[in-house]
C-alpha cells in the first residue's frame, strides 16, 4: 500500500498537537482577561480578587513587558497588552498564570476593571469610512476609461454587495507553550503558520535578540489562515509568562475565547457598476469595496490588493477602476483566510454579472463565457496572462454538467412543480499564486542525509493539513533517487531554517518543496560525482533513481542509495546541503498599481445545481461538478482533498456560516452551537476532474492547490439565487452573503428588504 | 467519588471529581491524548468515544456517569502497530488531512459498521453527521467506509503516488 505517514499516525491518534505535549509538574498555565465591550478605557486593573483567589496566581499586565508591547508587523497599532483603552470586545488587558488551568481560568474572571467607562464603537465600514476612519490611504487599480466607456454600452447597471465574514474553525485552537531556557532566551512551541513571524514578535516582546527565541511547530490541527499573524500574541504571552517566572507556561485557548478574540475573513461592503454591449460583451466595470479591517491593521493592506486583483475574476475587461478601502472599525482585527480577500472581490464581479444578465434576460453563463481571459490579454493590473486555461476548463465544466440540457431540464422542473425549485449556476475561477508582498517570496530547507541512508528534510513549510509535508517528501525523493519510506519531513523550526516566510498564499509546496529539491540536487551531484569516480565511469552516465545507483541506464544492484551514501560517509563526502529559492520575475509599481505581481495564475471552473423548498426556505445541494487546473499533481489524493475540502469552506462561507455582530460589536455566533459549520449532509455529491496540463514554472511541473478551489462555493449562493428567482421571478437580485435559508425564506415571502442593506 | 471502568480492554479504578468530564478524565488521569477537544460543548463530535458500544462526545459525560461502563478510545483501536481495517481504509483514501478531527471520525464510523456492516453513502452521512471536519469536505472520509465495505457507491479510484 502507498503511505502517507502523518496520516498513519493520525488514524492512530498518536500525533501531537499544542494540547497533548507533556506539562511538567511546574508549568503554569494560563488565562486571559479580556475587553468586555467594542471600545472604552479604564483607569486600571483590580487584581488583588485573583491574586487571593489561590496560592501562585500571578497577573501579568502591560507593565510587565520588558520589550516593545506591540503585535502588528506594518502600522503599531496593535498592544498585546491594553494600555487603558481597548478597541474591541474580547482584546486581551492581562494575563493570569496559576498551577491550573481551571485555577487561572477563575481567577481571571476576578480581574476587575477599575475606572471603566464605554466609549462609542463602529461596526459598519461604510460608517467608518463616514467618519474618516481608515487603516491606510485607499488603492486603486485601472485600466482605460470606464466613465467614458459606459456612453458605448447598451446595458449598464449598478448594485451593493454584502459579504460576511468567516471564522475559520480550525478544529485545534489557537495555543502556545513557552520554556525559558538557561541562557535567558525562550523555547516556544506555537500553532502557528509562521513560525518566525512568530520569533520576531516574540523577540520584539520581550527585548531579546532573535537568536534567543526558538520557534518550533510540529503540526497544526487546520489554520486556513488564521494562525497567521494571528498566532503571534498567543506565543508571545506565554512567552512572557515563561520569562517572568522561569517556568514553563501554557496558554491554549477554549474555542469561545478562540472565537471572541481571534481574527477572521473580512466583511465586505461594496458598490459596483458595469458596462456592456447587447451581446453580452464587458466593456467597463467599476467596483468600491469598503473592507471591514476591524480595530488593527493586521494583515488588511496585504488583503485589499489581492481583493483588486480578483476584481475582474477570470474575465478580460477593457476598462476597470477598482478602489478598495480599509476601515477601521471596534471588531476584532480581521485577518486572513484562505483566498485572502481574492474570493470578496471575485462574488462583487459575480453578482454584476448576474444583475446584468437579468437586464439583458439571458442566463448570466452567456455573460461569463464571452468575456473569459484570452492568452496574451493584458489584466487591469498591467499583467500579460500567459498559459491561460480560462477557456478550456470553463468549457470542459460546461460539457461535463451537459450545461443546455441541465438548463432545459431545470427549467421543466420548475414549470412543473411549485412546491420545489431547482437553480444551477457556473463560477469560473482565475487565481493568482505569489504572495502579493514580494518580499514573502522566498524559502529555505536543509537537507540531511544520514550515514545508513536515510533522509532529514527541514523547510520552513508548516504542515497543516494540506499535504505540504507529503509533497516535500515526494520531490526529495525523486530528486534524490533515496526511497519514500527513507524521507523524513522534519518539523519546522526556527533554529534549523532561518528567516522563513508563512506557509500561505498557497505557496507552501510551490516555495519550500522547490527550496529542498535545490538542496536535494546539491547533495546527489556529490554522490553521482562518487559513485562515478567508484565504477570508472562518466558522471553523464551515472544517476540516482528509485534506491539505486545507475550507470548507463541499470541499476548497479551493489550500489543501492544506502550503500553509496555509506561510501560517501567514508569518502568524507559532504551529505547536508541548504539551499534557498526566490520566486522570480515578480514586480510591482505600487504607485502606478501596475505590473507582474504573480509568477502565474490558477484556473478552472464549477458548476453547482441546488432545490430549494419554496414553501421553508430551505436548500440542499444538489451536484458539484468541478474542472479544476491542477497541472501535474505531486499527490492527487492530496490534491483532490484540498479541492473538495475548499470547496466545502467556499459553500459554507457562501450560503451557511453566519458570522453575525450586534450593532454593539459583540460576536452572536461566538461558539459551535451558534455558528453553524457544513456537515457530511450539507455537501452535495461532488464531480472533480483534474485539468492535467503540465505548468514548467513549478516544481514537479505542479500548481498551488490551497486558496482558489475555495471561490468555487459561490456557485452555491448563485444556484440558490437563481432558484429563488424561478420561485418568485419579480422579486430583486440581492447579493448580500451568506445565502442562509433565513434570507431565502424573507426572500420568498418578499420581507427581505428590512433584513438586507442597500436593496 | 471512586469509579471503576474499563478502557481499550484495561481496567481502572480512580477517584474522581463529580464535574469532571470523560473526555478530561481519558486525557488528564488516563494520559490517553488522542481523544481531542474541538469545542467543548458536544457540537463537534471530536471527543467521540464509545461507550457500552453506543458512540458519545466525552465532552458531554461526566466521568462518574461512566462508572463501570466498558470504552473504546482511538487508542485501543489499533493493534499494536497494525491498523485496524477503519484505520486502512482511511489512511488509504486520505480521509485524514490535518488529523483534528480523525480520532472522533474512526470512532463514529466503528459504531455505525457495528451496527451496519454495509452501510449506503447516506448511512455513513448520518454517522458522521456528528463530527466536523474543516479539512475535507468529508467526501474522501464517506469514500474510506465505502471502500472498506466494498460498495458499490465508492467512485474514487486516485491513490498516493
Amino acid at each position: 500500500m502507498k503511505r502517507n505517514p502523518d496520516s498513519a499516525l493520525n488514524v492512530m491518534g498518536k500525533t501531537t498537537y499544542i494540547d497533548d505535549l507533556p506539562e511538567s509538574t511546574e508549568m503554569l498555565h494560563a488565562a486571559i482577561v479580556c475587553s468586555p465591550s467594542a471600545h472604552g478605557r479604564y483607569e486600571r486593573l483590580d487584581t488583588a480578587a485573583a491574586l487571593a483567589y489561590a496560592p501562585g496566581v500571578r497577573v501579568l499586565e502591560a507593565s510587565d513587558v520588558p520589550g516593545q508591547n506591540e503585535l502588528s508587523t506594518s502600522i503599531p497599532d496593535e498592544p498585546m497588552l491594553s494600555t487603558g483603552e481597548w478597541h474591541f470586545r474580547g482584546e486581551v488587558l492581562a494575563l493570569v498564570l496559576a498551577p491550573s488551568r481551571s485555577v487561572a481560568r477563575r481567577a481571571a474572571a476576578l480581574v476587575k476593571l477599575v475606572g471603566r467607562e464605554d466609549l462609542p464603537a463602529v461596526v459598519d465600514p461604510r460608517e467608518a469610512y463616514a467618519q474618516g476612519k481608515l487603516i491606510m490611504a485607499p488603492r486603486t487599480q485601472r485600466l482605460g476609461d470606464p466613465e467614458a466607456a459606459y456612453a458605448d454600452c447598451d446595458v449598464v447597471v449598478t448594485g451593493r454587495v454584502e459579504s460576511a465574514g468567516q471564522e475559520h474553525v480550525y478544529l485545534e485552537t489557537q495555543g502556545a507553550v513557552a520554556y525559558p531556557d538557561d541562557a535567558g532566551g525562550v523555547r516556544v512551541v506555537s500553532s502557528t503558520q509562521s513560525p518566525s513571524g512568530v520569533q520576531s514578535i516574540v523577540a520584539r516582546i520581550l527585548g531579546l535578540p532573535m537568536n534567543k527565541v526558538e520557534i518550533e511547530t510540529r503540526r497544526l490541527g487546520g489554520a486556513f489562515g488564521g494562525k497567521e499573524d494571528q498566532a503571534s500574541g498567543w506565543a508571545a504571552l506565554a512567552a512572557l509568562g515563561a520569562y517572568r517566572t522561569g517556568k514553563p507556561v501554557k496558554l491554549y485557548l477554549n474555542r469561545r475565547d478562540d472565537m471572541t478574540s481571534t481574527g477572521k475573513r473580512h466583511p465586505y461592503s461594496s458598490d459596483f457598476k458595469i458596462g456592456l454591449k447587447k451581446d453580452g460583451t464587458i466593456l467597463a466595470f467599476e467596483a468600491d469595496y469598503y473592507q471591514n479591517a476591524g480595530a488593527a491593521t493586521d494583515l488588511s493592506p496585504a488583503i485589499i490588493p489581492r481583493t483588486l486583483f480578483h476584481a475582474a475574476n477570470a474575465y478580460h475587461i477593457p476598462n476597470v477602476r477598482a478602489t478598495g478601502t480599509m476601515c477601521r472599525t471596534n471588531l476584532v482585527p480581521f485577518t486572513a483566510f484562505r483566498g485572502f480577500g481574492g474570493p470578496q472581490g471575485v462574488f462583487v464581479i459575480e453578482c454584476a454579472i448576474e444583475k446584468a444578465a437579468r437586464a439583458l434576460g439571458v442566463d448570466p453563463v452567456k455573460i461569463q463565457r464571452k468575456n473569459l481571459l484570452s492568452e496574451g490579454d493584458v489584466s487591469h493590473y498591467g499583467m500579460r496572462m500567459d498559459d491561460v486555461r480560462a477557456t478550456d476548463t470553463f468549457s470542459r465544466c460546461m460539457d461535463k454538467a451537459k450545461w443546455t440540457e441541465l438548463r432545459a431540464g431545470i427549467a421543466a422542473y420548475n414549470a412543473a412543480n411549485a412546491a420545489t425549485k431547482r437553480g444551477a449556476a457556473a463560477i469560473p475561477i482565475c487565481f493568482g499564486i505569489s504572495f502579493t508582498k514580494i518580499m514573502l517570496n522566498q524559502g529555505g530547507a536543509l537537507v540531511h542525509v544520514y550515514s545508513d541512508g536515510s533522509v532529514s528534510v527541514s523547510t520552513g513549510a508548516v504542515e497543516m493539513g494540506q499535504g505540504v509535508g507529503r509533497k516535500i517528501a515526494v520531490v526529495s525523493s525523486r530528486t534524490l533517487g533515496a526511497p519514500i519510506d527513507s524521507v523524513r519531513v522534519e518539523s519546522t523550526r526556527t533554529t534549523t531554517v532561518a528567516n522563513t516566510v508563512a506557509t500561505a498564499a498557497s505557496s507552501g509546496a510551490d516555495i519550500n518543496a522547490m527550496a529542498a529539491q535545490v538542496a536535494c540536487i546539491e547533495i546527489k551531484k556529490r554522490l553521482v560525482a562518487l559513485a562515478a569516480k567508484l565504477r570508472g565511469a562518466a558522471p553523464e552516465a551515472v544517476d540516482l533513481r528509485d534506491g539505486y545507483v545507475t550507470v548507463g541506464g541499470v541499476a548497479d544492484g551493489e550500489l543501492s542509495f544506502a550503500a553509496i551514501v555509506a561510501k560517501a560517509f567514508e569518502n568524507r563526502v559532504d551529505l547536508s546541503a541548504h539551499a534557498f529559492y526566490a520566486t522570480p520575475g515578480l514586480h510591482y509599481d505600487m504607485k502606478a498599481e501596475f505590473g507582474t505581481p504573480f509568477y502565474y495564475h490558477v484556473y478552472g471552473c464549477a458548476v453547482v445545481t441546488a432545490t430549494l423548498d419554496v414553501i421553508r426556505g430551505s436548500y440542499r445541494f444538489d451536484d458539484a461538478i468541478i474542472v479544476h487546473d491542477i497541472a501535474e499533481s505531486i499527490d492527487p489524493l492530496v490534491d483532490m482533498g484540498q479541492v473538495e475540502g475548499a470547496f466545502a469552506q467556499g459553500l459554507g462561507w457562501a450560503c451557511l456560516e453566519e458570522l453575525k455582530f450586534d450593532d454593539a460589536g459583540r460576536l452572536l455566533a461566538d461558539t459551535l452551537s451558534t455558528y453553524k459549520l457544513p456537515d457530511a449532509h450539507f455537501m452535495p455529491r461532488m464531480d472533480v476532474e483534474f485539468f492535467t496540463k503540465p505548468n514548467p514554472k513549478v516544481v514537479a511541473n505542479s500548481k498551488a492547490v490551497g486558496e482558489p478551489p475555495f471561490i468555487y462555493g459561490l456557485a452555491g449562493y448563485f444556484a440558490v439565487l437563481d432558484a429563488l428567482k424561478a420561485a418568485r421571478p419579480e422579486g430583486p437580485s440581492f447579493h448580500d452573503l451568506p445565502m442562509t435559508p433565513e434570507k431565502a425564506m424573507l426572500f420568498l415571502t418578499g420581507d427581505l428588504g428590512a433584513a438586507v442593506k442597500g436593496l | 467519588m471512586r469509579i471503576q471502568l474499563t478502557v481499550n480492554g484495561l481496567g481502572y479504578e480512580r477517584d474522581c471529581a463529580e464535574h469532571r468530564t470523560l473526555l478530561r478524565f481519558l486525557r488528564e488521569d488516563l494520559g490517553l491524548m488522542g481523544t481531542k477537544e474541538g469545542c467543548g460543548m458536544g457540537e463537534c463530535g471530536a471527543c467521540t468515544v464509545i461507550m457500552n458500544g453506543r458512540a458519545v462526545n466525552s465532552c458531554m459525560v461526566l466521568a462518574v456517569e461512566a462508572d463501570g461502563a466498558t470504552i473504546r478510545t482511538i487508542e485501543g483501536e489499533a493493534d499494536g502497530p497494525s491498523l485496524s481495517d477503519i484505520q486502512k481504509a482511511f489512511e488509504r483514501n486520505h480521509a485524514v488531512q490535518c488529523g483534528f478531527c480523525t480520532a472522533g471520525m474512526v470512532m463514529s464510523v466503528k459504531e455505525l459498521l457495528s451496527e451496519h456492516p454495509k452501510p449506503s453513502a447516506d448511512q455513513v452521512k448520518e454517522a458522521i453527521e456528528g463530527n466536523f471536519c474543516r479539512c475535507t469536505g468529508y467526501t474522501q472520509i464517506v469514500e474510506a467506509v465505502l471502500d472498506l465495505t466494498g460498495s458499490p457507491e465508492k467512485k474514487g479510484e486516485l491513490e498516493h503516488v
